[in-house]
């Protein structure tokens, strides 16, 4: 097995990234790992913009006589 | 062997490293420092002698006899273009710094030396994870110190009270320690981004950056074309979410080091890491 992985740079490289893929998606189904770009949460402030979400719910009538 | 030979050896392989990288470790953070001096000293000089004094006065007034420890994160955020500039040096540094020993062929007489290739790829990393930003924090301590006194200079010459100046200073001097440790735990966060340019820049025959990123292209694309999961591009999401490694202040610190999350990420960090070691025996 290891002169297999070892045998040259590419089957090394494949080892490695196989490894890596399967940790990430091993962990990532363990935790259910969500991105969290939306959320700002710090000592400083917290901030969820996922709540803007909800504008796109309002109804905004624009040929209502003014 | 003898640990205390072990250290010289490692301590000698870290000079080496910012020696070498001079240009990165030190001229950057240095020329950013100067330029931001000079962009605030021609703003300055451009207002009236009334509007100066009102931001003089603003400024020992705003700072004035309050506790420097709390001011001191309005000083972290005026730090963030040299952690910008620092990590896309930290990039351009861990993307080359292997392809470069192989390409110039100094690897060969790295390798007739008794140094091991864990060392070398272990001294790299310390080099930009624990010694670039002592460099970094080094301008940005000087640059306050100039700043500082610069203003106290012109507030005495318009005969302001210039008490609340020193707060500013020690406000500022309390902010460098705080700016290190950000440094220091956003590159422990990033040890995966750091681990898998590593491993790139000790494969890649050229252009080691161009295969780094296209083969984490290559495998966001499979994931997405052959199993409709989305795993690795939340991982990827995860880590470089700025505000999961952003620190103002010390009480942040503790929280992020010992987390689940900074655990999980030096597992993948030293996994890419190892296979960088590794790498390092093939020589073209």
């Amino acid at each position: 097995m290891k002169d297999l992985v070892l045998k040259n740079r590419y089957t090394l490289l494949l080892t490695v990234i196989l490894a890596y893929v399967i940790l990430i998606v091993v962990e990532g189904a363990i935790t259910d790992r969500q991105p969290d770009w939306l959320l700002f949460d710090n000592s400083l402030f917290t901030l969820d913009l996922r709540d803007i979400e909800e504008l796109s719910n309002l109804d905004f009538d624009l040929n209502a006589d003014l | 062997m003898n640990p205390k030979f072990e250290s010289i050896q490692f301590l000698a392989l870290l000079r080496r490293e910012v020696l070498e990288h001079r240009n990165l470790f030190i001229w950057a953070p240095a020329v950013l420092g100067l330029l931001i001096f000079v962009i605030d000293f021609l703003i300055v000089q451009g207002l009236d002698e009334r509007t100066k004094i009102a931001f003089l006065e603003g400024l020992a007034r705003f700072f004035g006899g309050g506790s420097p420890a709390n001011m001191s994160p309005v000083f972290v955020f005026s730090t963030l273009p040299f952690l910008f500039i620092l990590f896309m040096c930290a990039t351009l540094y861990l993307t080359n710094s292997l392809y470069q020993d192989r390409r110039e062929l100094s690897i060969l007489f790295w390798q007739s030396m008794p140094v091991s290739n864990l060392k070398t790829v272990l001294s790299k990393v310390v080099a930009i994870t624990v010694i670039a930003p002592v460099f970094y924090c080094a301008v940005i301590f000087a640059l306050y110190v100039i700043a500082i006194l610069w203003l106290i200079v012109s507030g005495l010459s318009y005969d302001i009270e210039v008490a609340g100046l020193g707060y500013m200073f020690l406000s500022a001097v309390l902010s460098v320690p705080v700016v290190y440790l950000f440094a220091l735990t956003s590159a422990l966060w990033l040890f995966p981004y750091m681990g898998w340019l590593l491993l790139f820049s000790a494969f890649a025959g050229r252009t080691p950056l161009l295969w780094a990123i296209g083969s984490l292209a290559l495998i966001l694309f499979l994931e997405g074309f052959l199993f409709d999961t989305q795993f690795l591009s939340n991982w990827i999401e995860t880590r470089s979410d700025i505000d999961n490694f952003l620190i103002v202040e010390y009480g942040g610190l503790f929280a992020r080091l010992f987390s689940y999350e900074m655990f999980i990420g030096l597992v993948v960090g030293g996994l890419l890491t190892t296979g960088a070691v590794f790498m390092r025996r093939f020589i073209d």
